[in-house]
């Protein structure tokens, strides 16, 4: 398939609309260095071939967790990665419906040429796994994903989206992602971002759960300089149930922000969201959750939670809860938390021999842990776990030096 | 084994200690009484290195050497063992893992390898057996949401897993109804040996019906006013701490 031919000045035009911390939701994110990345993009030849990922890297991500995976490099899916015939279909398009009336969907409307459609028909022996792999060697490069997924009726589906960038240069990413789960259909998703320390990504995953239909779902943000995540969960129908949990871990430099919208529009039907956060040195991470309980959803049940450790105090974190309620009969709870490591502990830890670094380690750990053995693709687990111990480990060690 | 001479200290502007003496010898089981306030479970914290406590004056000596120059951790290793009065609660830490890692850096402080983990499963459940303790309290997370008797069974567990030289129990007898309190007493008694000393920090006598102390020493503002035998618990039972205080001030 030849790739849509890209118009630079829609790109343009595009890149000039994103919006400013002037914006209500944007008051904590800074999206400059993505214009400016973006910018100097088109400066060049926004035609020529990206940088190539190395198969070693690709390799061995893809042995990491036990899957079949559908490579997405630089923005251009490897049909040679597809899975063939089977239970899950996988269309190459164009172009994709746009996501939502809003300047990143623009944006990656602007600057699609090869969209995937995923059709997943019944359980698979394996989990899917998506990457999404970037390389940017030298300059500022752009590349995106756009993807729908499309969970047939009654069916048990495992996917696993994993976000990885390397290489010198700036990059930019500017995924979009659409989860469509069939009626009495259950999805088990785990999502990892993983990219280079200064790279930057704004992602919008909308999800739409059918009647009946369940989500489990978890996040795991371990690497970005500039990370935006955006999760819309859509419960238009009766019985369904989107759990989703969230985990992040910023260094120096680095900023997170994950912003998650839950519309309920019927009942009964609940959500539940648990983000926790452990951030080290100069970092700042966002957390806004917002649920909406529309008229008439009566027998909603909609929870979320945000706790955050702080193992610096340059560490800023902005959490921000919000519910809107249009509905009698519903059941709403939210609660956040900032706090530091509890020093009765590291006492009690360091009276039973173990060091200073040992109990803060633990301790930290322990923060996530819950997090990490519960990742709901089982398959996964033993690689988040190594994921999150690894990127942990080197945080802690930071903070303690 | 453990030499406390004049020892002063504070926690932020407050002065707790005013020269406490105390001489503890291997194989002694002593018992420390005193009013709230007086300094207990100061004393403890001092002996196992809480930094809150700022020593201002006189020497802690462990079997000779300066214990004050060592970390929490460096005298654990040193086999000095702080049963906690409000022992603390560590969700998501598996409360093997912990007994494990705390056997292995005492371990590795003997240069000795760590544990397999067969045996120290074994030994565990033996120890869990001997306190009474349900197995399952191994896959629990560190006295998450453990009764006020498990919590305290859970740290002579610690005790028993660790083999300590000194053990110095911050009221191990608050908040136990009397069947945990002859539960953790049974424990106790079964981990005295000539080799081992223990400090009893307490409050009431009551405790010291199941573990007999060979010394009794009443601590009134922050300094050891009184010493004795046994029979000294009872006196002051009978007649309370205003007795002391009348006796430290006269």
């Amino acid at each position: 398939m030849t790739q849509a031919p890209l118009s630079v000045d829609r790109i343009r035009r595009a890149v000039s609309a994103l919006p400013t911390t002037r914006h209500e939701d944007w008051k904590y994110t800074d999206l400059s260095s993505a214009i400016d990345i973006s910018t100097r993009w088109l400066q060049e030849d926004v035609s020529r071939a990206p940088d190539a990922a190395s198969p070693q890297a690709i390799a061995a991500l893809t042995a990491a967790v036990d899957a079949d995976w559908i490579v997405i490099e630089n923005g251009v899916p490897d049909p040679s990665s597809f899975p063939e015939g089977g239970d899950i279909g996988i269309e190459r398009l164009r172009h994709a419906e746009a996501l939502a009336d809003d300047p990143l969907a623009r944006l990656n409307s602007a600057l699609q040429r090869d969209a995937l459609r995923i059709e997943i028909n019944a359980a698979t022996e394996k989990p899917l796994g998506i990457l999404i792999i970037d390389e940017a060697l030298s300059g500022a490069q752009v590349s995106q994903a756009t993807i729908d997924i499309e969970v047939a009726p009654g069916c048990d589906a495992e996917i696993i989206e994993y976000h990885s960038s390397s290489g010198d240069g700036d990059h930019y990413s500017n995924s979009a992602v659409t989860l469509h789960i069939g009626e009495s259909a259950k999805a088990a998703y785990v999502r990892i971002q993983d990219r280079d320390l200064k790279h930057v990504q704004t992602a919008r995953f909308a999800i739409e759960l059918d009647t009946d239909s369940e989500l489990q779902m978890a996040g795991y943000d371990l690497g970005g300089g500039l990370i935006r995540n955006d999760v819309d969960v859509n419960l238009a129908k009766p019985g369904a149930s989107a759990n989703f949990n969230g985990l992040y871990l910023a260094g120096d430099d680095q900023h997170i922000d994950n912003h998650t919208r839950v519309d309920h529009r019927v009942g009964p039907a609940s959500s539940s969201q648990e983000y926790r956060g452990i951030l080290n040195g100069r970092c700042r991470c966002v957390w806004n959750g917002k649920a909406v309980v529309h008229e008439g959803a009566d027998g909603t049940d909609a929870r979320q939670a945000n706790h955050n450790l702080l193992l610096s105090d340059k560490a800023e974190i902005d959490a921000k809860p919000e519910l809107e309620i249009y509905a009698d009969d519903v059941k709403c709870a939210h609660g956040t938390t900032v706090g530091q490591l509890d020093e009765a502990a590291i006492f009690y830890l360091r009276t039973r021999g173990l060091d200073q670094r040992a109990a803060q380690q633990l301790l930290t750990h322990a923060f996530a842990a819950g997090f990490v053995n519960r990742a709901p693709v089982a398959a996964s687990r033993e690689a988040v776990t190594a994921l999150v111990e690894a990127r942990l480990s080197t945080l802690v060690r930071e903070a303690i030096s | 084994m453990l030499e406390i001479k004049n020892l002063q200290s504070r926690i932020g502007d407050t002065e707790i200690l005013h020269g406490l003496s105390l001489s503890v010898n291997v194989g002694e089981v002593h018992a420390i009484m005193g009013p709230n306030g007086s300094g207990k479970s100061t004393l403890a914290q001092v002996v196992a290195g809480h930094e809150d406590h700022v020593v201002t004056g006189g020497e802690v000596l462990f079997n000779g050497s300066d214990l004050l120059q060592l970390a929490p951790e460096e005298r654990a290793r040193e086999g000095i063992f702080l049963g906690f009065q409000y022992p603390v609660e560590i969700p998501g830490v598996n409360n093997a893992y912990l007994l494990k890692a705390a056997v292995n850096a005492k371990r590795q402080h003997q240069g000795l390898g760590e544990i397999d983990a067969f045996e120290f499963l074994k030994l565990a459940r033996e120890k869990m057996a001997a306190l009474g303790m349900d197995p399952k309290f191994l896959n629990r997370g560190v006295n998450e949401g453990f009764s006020g008797g498990e919590k305290k069974r859970n740290e002579i567990l610690q005790m028993a897993m660790l083999e300590p030289k000194l053990a110095i129990l911050d009221e191990t007898d608050s908040g136990l109804d009397i069947d945990a309190l002859k539960a953790v007493a049974e424990g106790v008694n079964a981990l005295r040996r000539p080799d081992r000393a223990i400090v009893l920090v307490t409050h009431y006598q009551r405790l010291l019906d199941y573990i007999e102390p060979d010394h009794v020493h009443v601590l009134s503002g922050g300094r050891i006013v009184r010493s004795g035998d046994k029979s000294l618990a009872l006196e002051l039972e009978e007649k309370g701490y205003d007795w002391v205080r009348e006796a430290a001030s006269a």
